[in-house]
């Protein structure tokens, strides 16, 4: 397992170094307003309806589905941002003898979750 | 207390030449500021994880159908989500913050012939980059431009 993640961690760590890079610059304004202004009523629920999202999501520009490839590295990158600094705090805390299975079963669900997110995301 | 971090939890399977002391976290450590900084850092990984999974959750609600999404659009009125949304936002300014200041300190000092521009360059672009997403995404999602 030890020796699969340090094979591995050429591609960990670009996604982790994306995740917290575009991640963050991503996360900020769709939490700011659809976790927060929105529900909140200070931002008009209404400007995001079905068919208004749906547009939105699926802006191009030049025949580059723009909106949607922004969407899937916002719902993707965070889950390996997320994955490598549990895992490196697990580590802090006391757990490097289980690194290797908490590593493995960590990146594990953030590969899972990116399936998942880009398949959410292509079938808008 | 967690007891001492592993000594080889990072290490390659051969050992290398040179030899390092094994890092341990100290007894006092929540009384120290800046690894308290340091683990809070890492513990952003957990809301980071939420959000992601939140997200896709949001996001395949509006692939099934205009029902489903306002039903979602709903559920965020809930204030255990304002909650978790408002602790989410300030985990991003954190990690952002933190990040752009170490940022240009882990560039390398030139890449070939080509140097990196000087750090206050970089962790200036770094947030022009940052607010102005923030600020299209906003208005993009507010229906203000788009």
């Amino acid at each position: 397992m030890k020796t699969l993640l340090l094979k591995l961690e050429p591609i960990i760590w670009f996604m982790f170094g994306q995740g917290i890079m575009i991640g963050t610059m991503l996360l900020t304004g769709w939490i700011l307003v659809l976790g927060i202004l929105m529900p909140l009523g200070i931002v008009d629920p209404t400007q995001l309806n079905y068919v208004r999202a749906q547009q939105l999501f699926t802006t191009s520009l030049l025949g580059i589905p723009i909106a949607q490839l922004l969407l899937a590295a916002l719902v993707v990158l965070p889950l390996w941002k997320g994955a490598h600094h549990v895992r490196s705090l697990l580590i802090d805390m006391g757990g490097g003898e289980r690194d290797g299975i908490v590593g493995t079963v960590l990146y594990l669900i953030a590969s899972v979750g990116s399936v998942m997110g880009i398949a959410a995301v292509a079938s808008i | 207390m967690a007891g001492p971090a592993h000594p080889e939890a990072m290490a390659p399977p051969t050992p290398g030449r040179t030899r390092t002391a094994p890092p341990q976290m100290p007894s006092t450590w929540w009384s120290a500021p800046r690894i308290r900084t340091y683990l809070l850092f890492d513990a952003t990984g957990v809301i980071y994880f939420l959000v992601g999974f939140l997200a896709i959750k949001i996001v395949g609600q509006l692939a099934d159908g205009p029902i489903a999404w306002q039903a979602q659009m709903k559920a965020l009125e809930n204030p255990l989500y304002i909650a978790f949304h408002v602790l989410a936002l300030a985990s991003v300014i954190f990690v952002a913050v933190r990040f752009f200041r170490l940022f240009p300190k882990a560039q390398p000092p030139s890449i070939g012939p080509a140097k990196p521009p000087p750090g206050p360059v970089i962790h200036a672009g770094l947030y022009v980059v940052w607010l102005g997403l923030t600020a299209l995404i906003s208005l993009a999602l507010a229906g203000v431009i788009l």
